[in-house]
């Protein structure tokens, strides 16, 4: 299965946001969604761990931070 | 850095009425500020006239700390990671002792009683240390990742200057209600707690919300990395020297001091309009035209400062007053009222598991654009009136409007989360997929 990329850099919020919650609707039961951030979107993580989604994140050599976040 | 935070706890996210309070209070002692001006038209005479103290301290520890602890209820968690335990708690106790403290202050000031100063002073200490001890908590169990910045740092040196401002004025206040001897002179100590006010909790905590906010909000280049690493670092510094020194004989170097934290104030505005220069918005909205009106007030009265250091005359204080408090940090606070009880309507929806309507839609721009010209008009009446004071209650007037308006405009913002279904009392919360 591969990846949907939401490259949400540059845009201001909840843009990103929004974007992050349209791709996790619509995410198959084993794919998988690559976020790109300008910063670490905490209520996101708040939310994803609320209910239950598995995520990574991690700061890239450009600052962007890239979360990856599975199904349940 | 991997998967779910343990350090996040979702359950302590302070419910939308916690910053709200305090965000709808500021624009009400807005109001009262400009009712004082209209009820004492000699307030602007001079800096030390009563109806100027209780100008100021109701925008200070009215409108600029309302709105900041407001905001920071919610930075905290959303820019920081770090959650006030017992949020409702704390904004209720925090926010009750504030605002009596607030107005005890102010009207104990122009009327002339010391013991209400005192008493109103003592409140908002109480207030503060609730919040502070809450706050420092919070950033002691809050998650370090890479990446964050230096806002956590940079917040707990706000948080510091805050404290050292409302220590010296609870001297102050006790000095003038009991006659205690003061360790240096009176307009010394007032200079002290207005030079920490301004610098180390207003700055401080300006520039550490806008090493974020700038970049995210008005879409600009992030703040080079020297500038957000030394500023603060810096400004603590001088600010540290220039007490030390106030003790002293030597005037050369308290001036070389407060010219110092002129020029660092300068270099934080300069470095904000260069970004803002840079920005990839096509249209800039009303929060970014009206950011950068701060930001050229905050210049202008940066150098009126150096200039009232100089020239003794009695306007020239009370023009920088005017340029750095109500046009730049009033400004600058307006345009992030603006951004933040939008996004926190939103964000309240969303974690309801409501459909939310795009922020635009909550807080359309044209009102906004209405009233930030109207914070524009009442500066430059502010201004005038500094110079001639019989303009005093046009700018009282301009001010009450001005404030009224914002507090209108914050209003419709939550009467469409109302609308949009946001609840003061949220059920349960559904989940992320059933929502989109």
């Amino acid at each position: 299965m591969s990846d949907i990329l939401v490259d949400t850099r540059g845009m201001e919020p909840p843009e990103p946001f929004e974007h992050a919650m349209e791709a996790l609707a619509a995410l198959p039961p084993q794919g998988r969604i690559v976020l790109l951030i300008d910063r670490m979107p905490y209520p996101l993580l708040r939310l994803l761990d609320r209910d239950g989604f598995r995520h990574e994140a991690q700061v890239r050599d450009d600052n962007a931070v890239e979360i990856r976040i599975f199904r349940p | 850095m991997s998967s779910a935070n343990p350090g996040l706890a979702y359950d302590n996210t302070p419910p939308f009425s916690a910053p709200l309070r305090f965000l709808l209070t500021a624009p009400l002692f807005g109001i009262a500020a400009g009712l004082v001006l209209l009820l004492d038209p000699s307030a602007l005479a001079s800096r030390w006239t009563p109806g100027a103290l209780a100008a100021v301290h109701l925008i200070a520890t009215g409108v600029m700390l309302q709105a900041m602890l407001g905001a920071l209820m919610q930075i905290l968690p959303v820019v920081a990671g770090a959650p006030l335990p017992v949020p409702r708690g704390i904004a209720t106790a925090t926010h009750l002792l504030i605002t009596a403290g607030s107005l005890g202050l102010s009207w104990g000031l122009w009327q002339g009683q010391p013991p209400l100063t005192l008493g109103g002073a003592a409140l908002l200490g109480i207030g503060l240390a609730t919040f502070l001890a809450a706050a420092m908590l919070a950033l002691l169990r809050a998650p370090a990742p890479p990446g964050q910045g230096r806002t956590p740092r940079d917040l707990r040196l706000a948080l510091a200057g805050l404290a050292v401002t409302a220590a010296l004025g609870l001297l102050l206040a006790t000095a003038l209600a009991t006659g205690a001897a003061l360790p240096v002179a009176l307009p010394d100590l007032v200079n002290l707690h207005a030079g920490w006010g301004w610098m180390g909790w207003g700055g401080v905590l300006l520039a550490s919300a806008s090493w974020v906010i700038v970049p995210m909000f008005h879409i600009t280049p992030a703040y080079p990395k020297p500038v957000v690493q030394s500023w603060t670092p810096a400004v603590f510094a001088a600010l540290l020297l220039w007490s030390a020194v106030m003790a002293s004989p030597w005037q050369g170097a308290r001036l070389a001091l407060i010219s110092l934290l002129c020029v660092l104030a300068l270099a934080f505005a300069l470095t904000t309009l260069h970004l803002q220069s840079r920005t990839r918005r096509s249209t800039p909205d009303a929060s970014f035209l009206n950011f950068r009106a701060a930001m050229l007030a905050i210049v202008a009265g940066t150098l009126a400062t150096a200039v009232a250091i100089v020239v003794d005359h009695e306007a020239a204080p009370v023009i920088a007053g005017v340029l750095i408090l109500h046009g730049g940090f009033v400004g600058a606070i307006s345009a992030m009222l603006y951004k933040i009880v939008p996004f926190l309507a939103w964000l309240h929806l969303v974690q309801a598991g409501i459909k939310a309507p795009n922020v635009k839609k909550l807080s359309p721009d044209l009102p906004v654009r209405r009233q930030l010209r109207a914070h524009s008009a009442s500066l430059a009446a502010l201004l005038a009136a500094a110079l001639w004071t019989p303009l005093a209650p046009i700018a009282a007037m301009a001010i009450v409007i001005e404030f009224a308006w914002l507090l209108v405009n914050l209003s419709r913002v939550v009467n469409a989360w109302r609308r949009a279904g946001g609840q003061w009392q949220q059920g349960p919360r559904k989940k992320v997929q059933n929502t989109v």
